[in-house]
Parts: C-alpha cells; structure tokens; sequence
C-alpha cells in the first residue's frame, strides 16, 4: 500500500483514539457505616471527607431539580472555598432527572455525585437500589431523626418546601382571596387556577395531605376547575403577576419570598388547617466519579455554612434549628406542617396520584 | 510504462521535439511502422443500452483520423475510452504498443497514466486560474522545474497567439480565446496522442472555418497521433487523413475522405456524408466490366454506375452526388447517363446554385456552380459520369 | 474469438485494485463512518419501540407489537399534529408562493433587500418566534391585548397558546423554507409564457394564477409536501405555546414521556418510530416531485425574468411585503427586546421597571455563559470537520463512479425524515449502551449534530458540485493530476463559495439547535437551545428573552459574513 494510505489510516486510529471530556468509571470504594474517628473542621464545618483526596478529584457535580441560577449560586459559594474542586450540575424536574439518572446507571454509565430529589417516593426506590453511598456526616447528628434516612447516612433533608395558596393582590382584594383550601373550590376560579405537573414532589405531597385531610372528592371536585399545570413555580408566579392566573395551589413558599424579593405584587395565604410540606432530599451516590469531593460537598451543605448561601439563593427552609429561615420569611416553627405519617402509604399512593393528575391536567 | 515515455517525451526541449521528429520520420524507428492507436473490438455500454458495438480501428504514427456520426452514434464514448475516462464492458486499447485497457485481462490504465492529451468541447479552462496556469498545469503535475515550466508555457501559448493573455484571469475569456488557450493547455507537455472532443462545435460558423486549419496546421507541425469526433462532416473531411464514419454503435465505413465521398458503400452513408440523390430501382446482374453495372431505374431507364463489390442482384439503390450532375440545354451535349428533365426550382446559395429537377423518377437535386444559369421551367438534360452513379449495398 | 467476459478473478483484482488506492480507503472510511453514525440510532430506536417489558431495562426484556398499538390511544395527539401540519403548511406556503412571486416576476422596488430580509426568520429559530409571540399575543396580558384592552375592547383578541398560534409562529419560519424552494422556480420561467397571455388579454392575476402557478407547481407541491414533513417533527413552538394550554402533539408528547416518572421509552420510541416512517415516505415523495420538474443548471444563458410592470398595484404589494417583514421578524425581535430590560415580563407596559440584570445575569452566569461558548465551540469544530467530509461524501456520491453511491446518498438523507428530539433520544439509547465513553461529553453532542446536519451540508455542497462541469476535472486527469491532486488543485478551489456557505449553515444551525442536544445534553455539555427552555421553564421571561437574543445575535453575525463572503466570492467567476 502507497504511503499516503498508511498515513491515512494512522491519522484515523489516533484520532478515534483520543478522548475529550470521558466519564472515569470510579471505582467508589464507600466507607461503609459510622462516623468517621476524628472529623476536621474546615472553613468554620466538621467534615469527615479526604479534602486533598477531594482536591485531588477536581470537580463534583450535583443533579437537582432546584432552579438552575438558585443551583448556581450556591455551588459558586462552594467554590469560593475550595477552589481546586470544580462544580457542575444538571438541572431537570425530579421525575425527569429521575429517569435520567436511572438510565444512565442501567447502562453503568457514572456521572453524578450527589443527588437531590424532592419526591420521597423516587428516594426510597433509589434507597432500594443501593443508589445512595451511605455516609455518616457530622453534620447529620443536627438533623431530626425524621428528616434523615434510618439508618442515617443514606440520604438527609436539605430543605423544606412549603405549599400553600397564593394570589396577586392587585387582582384580587384581600376578602375576595381564598383562605381555606376549601375555597379554591369555588366555580370563580374555574380556568384561572394553575398546580404543578405530576413531576413534582411538592405535588404529591400536596395531594396527598389534602386527600387525608379533606377527603378524596375534594380533588374530583377540583379538576373542573380546570386548572393548568406547569413544570415550575416560575411559571406559575409569572402567570399570577400579569393576571392570566388568579390564583396558585400548590403554591411555593419559596417561590413567593423570591418574587416578592424582586417587587412583585404576590400575597401568600396558609390556611389555618395547615400547609402540606415536602423535602428536599439530598444524598451522595453510589460509584460517584468524585467520591470525596462529593462528601466534602455533602458536609459543607448540611452545616450551617453551606446552607446559608443555599437558602439564601433559593428562598427555602432548612430542617435544621440552628438555621435562620429565607430572608423576609417567617421561621419553620410558625407554620403548621402537614406530613405524612405513613410514608409506605405515601409511597403507595404514587401511581393513583399519577393517574387522577394526568387526567385532572389533560395529559392524556 | 507509457506514462514514464510520455514524461520522456516531455523533458525534450521544444525545438529538439521538432528536430526529433523530422529526424524519426525519415529513418525507421522501433515502433514507428506500428500503428500508434490501436482499438479492438470494443464495447461500450451504458446501463443497458450499448453505445459502442464492437468497433476495431487503428491510427498510424502522426494520423488524424475523425469519428464522424450523428448524435448518439457512439463515437464519443469511444474517444472517452481511449482516454480511459471511460470503462469499456470488452475490448482492448493499445497505446504505442502498450496495453491501456483489456477487459479480459482486467487491466485498466488511469486516465492520467495513459499520457495522452484532450480538448474537450466545452474548453474545460479552470476560472479560478489565470491562463498561464491553465497551459502550465501537466507540466506542473509531471513536477517539471519553473524554468521549463515557463519557457514551454511560452512555447505553447506563442504557438496559440495567445502570449499576452498569459495573467489574465481564464474567466474572463471569448469563446474562441478559451478555445485556443485549452489547445495551448493539451500541447504543452508534448504529447504524442491528442484526442479532441467536438472543439469547434461552440464556436460561430466563421470562426470554425478559421480554426479548422489551424488545428490541422498544427497537428501536422508537431507530428500529433489524434483522434477527431465531431459531427460535421465537412470538417472531418477537411481536416482529418482518415474518417470512420459511425452510426448506432457500428462503423459504417472507413477510408479517406476522398474515398466515402466519391464511394458511399451504403445509403446512410451516402446520406449522411455531402448531399447525395438516391435513384430507386433495380441493378441487373449481367454486367461486361468489373465495376460496372447496369441499373435500371424508373421509366425504364438504364443508368451506368458504378459498384464497389459484386453486385448481389438485390440491391434497390443508387447514389448520385448533386455536385456530380451536369446540366446541359437540350440537344447540346449528350453525355453518359443523360437524362431529360425539367427545372422545378432554382435556389440561389451564393457559392453554388441548387436546381430541383424533374425527372422521370421524381425529383432530381443539382449542384452547380453559380456560373451555371437555367431559368425555372427550362427544358435540361442531366448527366453524370458512371464512375459518380454508385451502387449501394443493400 | 473475442473474450466472452471477463473473469472472476479480473474482476476482482480490479476491485482490489480500486480499493487499495488513496481514493478507495478514504471512500470506505467515510462510507461506513457515516453509514454508521445515521443508522445506529436509527436501529435502536426500532428495537426500543418494540420493547413490551421494564422500559428502563436494557437490552428489551420482552418484545411486542404492544406499543404501536397503543398509538391508537393517543390519537386525538395525532389529530393536533395534523391540525397545526396542516394551518402551517397553508399558510407557509401562500407566504412562500406570494413572496416569491411579488419578489421575482413583479417590479416592486426593493427587492434585492427584500429577498435578503425575508430569510432572517429562518435563522431566527422556531423558539424564539415561539417566545416572542408568547409575549406579544399569548391570552390575558399580552403586548397586543393590552392593547387591545387601551382601545376600548373586551377580553382577549389574540391567544397564541392554540393550534393556530402554533401554526402562525411556524409559518413564518416555514414560510421562508417554503419561498426558497419556489423562488428560483420562479425565477427560471421563460418569461414569454406570462407575456403571451398578458398579450391575449387576461389580467395580471389571472395570468398569476393562469399560468404562472401551474409552472410552478411542482416546486409548490414539492414546498407544501417538504414543509409539512417539517412540521410533523417540529418541537419547539409546539413546547412553548402548547404546553400551558395542556395542547400536545407528537413530538411534546414523546417529549413528555421521556421527560416524566416512570419514564415511557418505548411509548416514546414507537411514537419516534411512526413519525419518522411518514416523513421518510413524505420526503421521498418530494424528492420525486421535484426531480421531475425543472432542473436549474447555470451553465451560460439562463433566462432572463422581466418583471411585470404593476402599476399602482406595486406599493400594495411592497406594502406586502413589508409588513410581512414587520411581523416575522421586526414585530417579534423588539417584543423580546423589551421583555429583556424588563424586570417582571408581561407586567402593564406602563408599569414596568427597566434593568440590566437579566443581560448580567445571562452573560456571568457560570452555566450560561458556559452553555454559549460550548455551542459556539461546537458549532467552529462541526462545521470545520463536517464540511471536509461532507465535501468528500459529496465528491464521491456526485463525481465517482464508486459502486453503492445510490443508496449512500439516500441513506445520508435519512436523518432529514428523523425529527431532531427522537433522533437525540435514540442517540442517547445507542451510545448510553455502549462502552464506549462520550456520553455527556461534548463529543457525543458533536456527533450527533454532525449526523443531523449531513443532509443540510450535503445538499448545499451537492448544489455546487452538480454545477461544476465534469470536464473540468476530467481535463485535469488528462493533463497527468492523480485523484488527490486534482481534487486539491480544481474541485476545491472551485466549491470554496459552497464550503463556506455549508460551514455557516451548519455553525448556525449548531447554534441553534435543541431537539437532540436535550436530551444528549450532560453537566459539562451544555448548550445554549435547551438551556433557553430550561430557563423557559424555570427561570422566568425575562432571562429567557435576554438568552434568546443573545443566541439570535450570535447567529445573525455569523449569517453576516456568510452573506459578505458569499457577495465577495460570487463578484468573480461565473462558470
């Protein structure tokens, strides 16, 4: 063969050789069980990570359904601290990011170091899977028993999400507003009324509470309202802010801290019979590319240093006492929370929520 | 290798070409008695159809021979054949001796190995290149050094006037320009063999007279092997030693123009080639002279002609040149063959008058030069010598 | 006797022969890379679709014809897609015919500049159109009804989240596709076949719709059936407009799907696999239609088109036009503008508060800014390494007489009938499931970005090859040029102008491009397109609107120099 064929073909193999970019398949050797022996304080938090391990990774990249400029934000103030470790994310809704993860493991394909989910149901499935890299951080002793995985370490609540009812009060006077659940029954608000998709977790636990709470016909009366749903809050404080919506169920109380931040005219009811509450639930996973870096980042969240920026930037909750609550927000203790009581039954109730919610929203 | 020869070649100087040329034609070289062309039973075909039907011809060393033929007789697909821009189904192709293609022995040269040069009909000249570009590009392909490269661009486009069009840009040429500057392209790196393509079809009429003889000019001065396809017969036999006249594939006949003149072997040819008058009828079989026969046409009258082979006894036809056929007033002359008739018509060409006779088998067409004056409706009496009254194959 | 054939053994030392040259590998290699890249997903995508068991798990558990049948549960989704196929498709077209014809057989003034403003809402991108009109006409407390409202009417004049708003934003888009096609039909007419009627009497319309339109019904039909396929796989404006209005069609719905818990593959892959069989047989219909009509060749005299003189009827039909102009892209282009000084977006005009923040935002903001340069990045290295092999493919498909270019050409069309997201998620399949590790890299964006736009690049490039003479290559064979000198010395330098247009095509439409990078997007892999609908989703107008300009500017300089180049190079030669 003349020599400008195997010049061709060299040029062919070394460039199908080389990489860009490639996804290192960690051999994630987990610390099984227990609090580490001597945990260092760092930047004013206890930590059990290898830090120069951590450093050594260079990166940690978080899957969260959180708005992206929220998601953002906090990784930045991460970043300030430990410069050498790169962040990066992937932002989808929970169910979406969900199927994404899912996917990639079935094809043992590694991206993500930790994960956050707002819809207990997808985490226990995950818990099930051995998805979650149990590790006991030193920060998780000022968690609640009931706001952590038993056994500890799996996954623990980053925040919590409020859901109650909100109006445009510019639209609507204070008496015209609903004040119990019951009066977003009324035929008034037929067409004019938005909830979030089946995606959400906030939803589910919203239906939920509200079905235990109030019955099984309240939601049967409710879908001829006609409500629409949307895949965030955003969409739905925009459409109360220039009047095409009256009002939003399901409302997101960090939602509403966030626009009224930046002016917007928005009033947020909580009827006194309380207000369903869903978590955040944030884990690190199993075979994460960047194991130490991903507990490193763990820590550094649930200490109250990293959830000041956190919550600053996206206007929620911590679990956490020690914490104050989201600028212009009143504190966790004030509210009365509707949780479920039996999460096996919570879980279960899953597919039912799906299929009166798609109807209800005219997915199908 | 031809290629390696036609770089031999290509390394002569200019003036050592035309000193090596006279030198070889007066003493007898290796293979100079040997044709340089050599086409044997080639087959084309195209999809399904056949373009070219088994066609055997060869070129002697310095021979133009012309393809002539209607549109779609095949005979470009023979030149592309021989230039190996196209792939016979069968046959072989002999360059000098060497084997271009055999298709039995699945040897197939690349065109741009066969050393062998092409004027395409539509030019073919490179726009993005200036004309000096153009006519230098074979030498710069054979790796030439830049002086030689420039002094036989020169060469060449001196020979094509065309030296003080060398910077300019190629697009920005007249069609004869573009004509002359593909000619300085094909002849600069001294090829043997030429294979022209139609070259003159896209010029004006005037302007294909003028270059008719310049190209013959020049394929005699630099003693050039070349094929010629075209279509217009004039120009073939104006210009070429031999013509192989084509029709659907097959040759019709081959010889000198002369000779498929004044010898058509059979209606298409007689037709195709000069304007010919056919004269039904019946040929009879006794005849006193080899070559000569007797026709009878209609009305009974017996005609002398004139036969290539020995007359079958079925052949229906004649051929009679209009530029054979005399006219005389009645009583005048009486020549061989002569005939009474009437004139119909008189169109008057300019170079020649053409009558429209009437005649006892129909109508006549008479070529006469314009001296030759006979009114509309006079009396004539047509003649024409046996050896013009050719009798055609059937 | 002469030879009867020609021996296996010739036979194939002759192949052997052809194989081993510089031309044969390069040949085999481009072949069966692009072969590969186009098929692959494809094959996937069938196997998923008939998968009956756990969708997650791979490969099928159980195989059936289950999910196709399901299809006819979701019919009144198909129903919506033909709706808004069909209201675009008619209005695209009667753009794309009056356009074309008022710009190319009338003697409006202007048309020069009118032709090259026509095709900006094609390079503006189905989303943003999508966007601005959401904000112009959506219902409630849109720009137009409070307008609307100002003036003394009641309720809502315009809604864009509906079947028509859908169509509406596609036609203007589709519109230019459409006008694109008919235009140089148009412009090839003989003249004289409009002049004769207009001598027999019959007035200008009749002789517009008399003659002029059955001349030109081949490229008609063949725009009205390209541009329905189109919008069988359209995505974007179907997402933003419908979505709120709970109005799904095919490609939302497989977007849904795949987009939820539990995930629905297979309902996903079967959907992706049904559209795509009716585009492929929608686009092989055009192909046929248009092949028989007139091939337009420029070699030397073309006609010439005289315009016909209109009278007082010309400044109504320039007055057409441009405010045909006005509404595709002016109209839209300063609704986003203003949206993305905005503080709160869609808030009572009079009301609204200006700020910056939005363009500091998209322009600091880690991810986004990250997400621009990823798409610029990749839209430099697919259109550099996708127009050397594109000019390769096309050389050897159009140029040699390799066997196998028939169906090479035909299989490099294939991803034109694929819709842009389900060919994105059977990549995702396809390389997800394989060890080899691009996935959430840029290279698999890359990859499939380059698969997508073969047919666009390669259509461009076969545009300008077709008009090269064959003899001027052949001319260089016989002047001694090998294959790789000829290619170097003539054909390259004579295709530059189409390199450089099929280079900006493909760094434009790499710029804009979401359907596929969706879902093939990962943490270090994003890119601008779907990052405007993530932030769509979840961020607000505003930003979205200040994301989606800067998106559009960076493509309109691109098409910029496209158009100065091309100017700069077409002033030369004309061959």
């Amino acid at each position: 063969m003349s020599a400008q064929v195997i010049a061709l073909i060299t040029v062919l193999v070394l460039a199908a050789g080389g990489g860009m970019g490639s996804v290192a398949m960690a051999a994630g050797a987990g610390s099984a069980g227990g609090l580490c022996a001597s945990p260092q304080t760092v930047h004013g938090f206890a930590t059990c990570a290898d830090i120069p391990a951590a450093e050594r990774e260079g990166a940690v990249i978080i899957y969260s359904p959180d708005v992206e400029q929220g998601t953002a934000k906090t990784l930045e103030a991460f970043h300030a601290l430990f410069p050498k470790i790169g962040t990066n994310y992937v932002r989808l809704q929970t169910g979406a990011l969900y199927a994404k993860i899912q996917a990639e493991r079935q094809a043992r394909t590694y991206v993500a170091d930790v994960l956050n989910l707002s819809d207990i149901g997808l985490v226990f499935d995950f818990e099930k899977r051995n998805g979650y890299q149990r590790y006991v951080s030193p920060q998780m002793a000022a968690y609640k028993p009931e706001y952590k995985s038993q056994p500890e370490g799996n996954w623990t609540w980053g925040s919590v999400n409020i859901g109650g009812i909100a109006y445009n009060p510019k639209f609507l006077s204070g008496d015209q507003a609903p004040k119990r659940w019951e009066d977003l029954l009324d035929p008034k608000w037929a067409g004019v009324v938005s909830v979030k998709t089946t995606n959400s977790g906030l939803q589910h636990f919203v239906w939920y509470m509200l079905t235990k709470e109030l019955g099984a016909d309240y939601w049967q009366k409710f879908a001829q309202q006609k409500p629409h749903a949307f895949d965030s809050y955003v969409q739905q404080f925009d459409l109360l802010v220039n009047g095409q919506d009256k009002v939003a169920e399901s409302a997101q109380y960090s939602g509403y801290l966030e626009y009224k931040e930046r002016g917007a005219p928005l009033e947020f009811v909580l009827p006194a019979r309380g207000v369903p509450a869903g978590p955040e639930i944030w884990g690190v996973i199993t075979n994460a590319p960047h194991p130490n870096a991903a507990r490193l980042f763990l820590d550094w969240f649930l200490s109250p240093v990293g959830q000041k920026p956190f919550l600053q930037a996206l206007h929620m909750h911590s679990p956490r006492t020690d914490v104050a609550p989201p600028p212009g927000g009143a504190a966790l203790s004030s509210f009365r929370l509707l949780l479920p009581s039996d999460w096996q039954d919570f879980l279960a109730s899953r597919t039912a929520f799906n299929r009166q919610w798609d109807a209800m929203t005219g997915r199908r | 290798m031809v290629s390696r020869s036609s770089l031999a070649s290509a390394d002569h100087s200019p003036q050592m070409d035309q000193a090596a040329a006279e030198d070889l034609a007066g003493a007898p070289a290796q293979r100079d008695d040997g044709p340089r062309i050599e086409v044997s039973q080639l087959v084309v075909r195209y999809g399904d159809t056949v373009a070219v039907n088994d066609v055997s011809f060869s070129v002697r060393r310095g021979e133009q021979l012309a393809l002539l033929g209607p549109s779609g007789c095949g005979k470009t697909a023979i030149l592309r054949a021989i230039a190996g821009l196209e792939r016979p189904a069968s046959g072989t192709i002999r360059i000098d001796g060497e084997l271009m293609h055999s298709s039995a022995d699945g040897i197939d040269v690349l065109a741009e190995q066969r050393g062998i040069s092409m004027v395409f009909q539509s030019y073919a000249i490179w726009p993005h290149m200036s004309v000096f570009d153009n006519v230098v590009y074979g030498l710069r392909v054979r790796g030439l050094d830049p002086a030689t490269v420039a002094e036989k661009g020169d060469w060449a486009l001196d020979l094509m006037h065309m030296r003080e069009y060398a910077q300019r840009s190629a697009s920005k040429l007249s069609g004869g320009q573009q004509q002359r500057v593909a000619l300085a392209r094909a002849i600069a790196f001294s090829p043997n063999v030429m294979l022209f393509d139609n070259p003159l079809s896209n010029l004006d009429a005037r302007l294909r007279v003028e270059m008719r003889v310049e190209l013959r000019e020049l394929q005699q001065s630099l003693d050039l092997t070349s094929v010629y396809v075209t279509h217009d017969q004039e120009e073939a036999f104006a210009i070429s030693d031999r013509v192989v006249v084509m029709n659907k594939g097959r040759i019709e006949q081959t010889g000198t123009p002369e000779e498929i003149y004044n010898q058509p072997c059979n209606r298409f040819v007689a037709a195709f080639v000069g304007a010919a008058n056919l004269i039904a009828g019946r040929v009879q079989k006794d005849s006193r002279e080899p070559g000569r026969i007797v026709f009878e046409m209609a009305g009974g009258i017996l005609l002398q002609g004139h036969a290539q082979h020995a007359p079958q006894g079925d052949e229906t036809q004649v051929a009679v040149r209009t530029a054979h056929v005399t006219l005389a007033a009645p009583g005048v002359a009486d020549g061989p063959n002569a005939v009474a008739g009437r004139i119909r018509r008189r169109l008057f060409h300019g170079d020649f008058i053409q009558y429209l006779v009437d005649w006892p088998a129909g109508e006549l067409v008479v070529r006469r030069p314009p001296t030759d004056v006979f009114e509309e409706g006079a009396g004539v009496v047509v003649s024409f010598a046996p050896e013009h009254c050719i009798l055609l194959e059937s | 006797m002469p030879a009867q054939g020609v021996g296996l053994s010739a036979r194939l030392r002759q192949l052997w022969g052809r194989l081993a040259s510089v031309q044969g590998v390069t040949t085999a290699v481009v072949f069966i890379g692009c072969g590969t890249l186009v098929l692959y997903p494809i094959l996937f995508l069938l196997l998923e679709s008939f998968n009956t068991g756990d969708p997650v798990a791979f490969p099928p558990e159980r195989l059936g014809l289950g999910n196709y049948r399901d299809l006819a549960l979701d019919l009144h989704i198909v129903g919506n897609t033909v709706l808004v196929a069909s209201l675009a498709t008619i209005m695209a077209v009667s753009f794309g015919f009056l356009l074309a014809w008022i710009l190319s057989r009338t003697d409006v003034p202007g048309r020069r500049l009118l032709e090259r403003l026509i095709e900006l809402p094609y390079y503006m991108t189905p989303l943003v159109g999508a966007l601005a009109w959401s904000i112009l006409a959506g219902p409630k407390n849109s720009f137009l009804n409070q307008l609307w409202r100002a003036t003394g009417g009641q309720g809502d004049l315009f809604n864009s989240n509906t079947a028509f708003g859908i169509a509406w934003v596609m036609a203007f888009f589709e519109g230019t596709v459409a006008f694109m096609i008919i235009s140089p039909a148009m412009k090839s007419m003989d003249p004289a076949l409009e002049e004769s009627s207009r001598i027999l009497g019959r007035s200008k319309l009749q002789t517009m719709l008399g003659i002029t339109l059955p001349l030109v019904a081949p490229a008609v039909l063949g725009s009205a059936v390209f541009v329905f396929a189109e919008m069988l796989g359209s995505f974007a404006a179907a997402l933003v407009l419908g979505l709120p209005a709970r109005f799904y069609v095919i490609t939302t719905a497989i977007f849904e799907s795949t987009f939820s818990y539990p995930p629905e593959y297979a309902r996903a892959a079967a959907m992706g696999f049904a559209l795509f069989g009716v585009m492929f047989v929608m686009f092989s219909f055009y192909r046929r239609i248009v092949s028989r009509g007139v091939h337009t060749t420029i070699t030397g005299t073309a006609f010439r088109p005289r315009a016909m003189a209109m009278g007082r009827w010309r400044w109504m039909l320039v007055a057409a036009c441009w405010v045909y102009v006005f509404l595709a892209v002016v109209l839209p282009l300063a609704a986003l503008l203003l949206t993305s000084f905005q503080r709160f977006a869609t808030v009572m005009v009079r009301e609204s508060v200006f700020t910056l923040a939005n363009y500091r935002t998209a322009l600091q903001l880690g991810p986004i800014r990250i997400a621009l340069m990823n798409s610029i990045f990749l839209g430099v290295s697919v259109a550099t390494v996708g127009v050397l092999i594109m000019t390769l493919l096309v050389w050897i498909i159009y140029r040699s007489s390799v066997p196998g270019r028939g169906p090479i050409e035909y299989l490099i069309m294939f991803p034109q009938a694929v819709p842009r997201m389900v060919f994105g998620l059977a990549m995702l399949w396809a390389w997800l499931n394989i060890p080899v590790p691009i996935y959430g890299t840029l290279w698999l964006l890359a990859l499939a970005y380059f698969t997508v736009l073969l047919p666009l690049g390669v259509r461009t490039l076969a545009v300008v090859v077709l008009q090269i003479d064959r003899s001027l290559e052949e001319c260089a064979r016989m002047c001694g040029a090998s294959w790789a000198y000829q290619l170097r010395t003539v054909t390259v330098p004579l295709l530059r102008p189409g390199i450089i247009a099929a280079w900006l095509l493909i760094f434009m439409a790499s710029v804009r491009e979401v359907g596929a990078s969706i879902f093939l997007m990962g943490p270090n892999s994003k890119v601008i397109g779907p990052a405007i609908i993530s932030s769509w989703m979840s961020s607000g107008t505003e930003l979205t609107a200040a994301m989606a300009l800067i998106q559009t500017a960076t493509v309109l300089i691109a098409l910029v120099i496209l158009l100065r180049s091309v100017s700069m190079i077409s002033g030369e030669s004309q061959w």
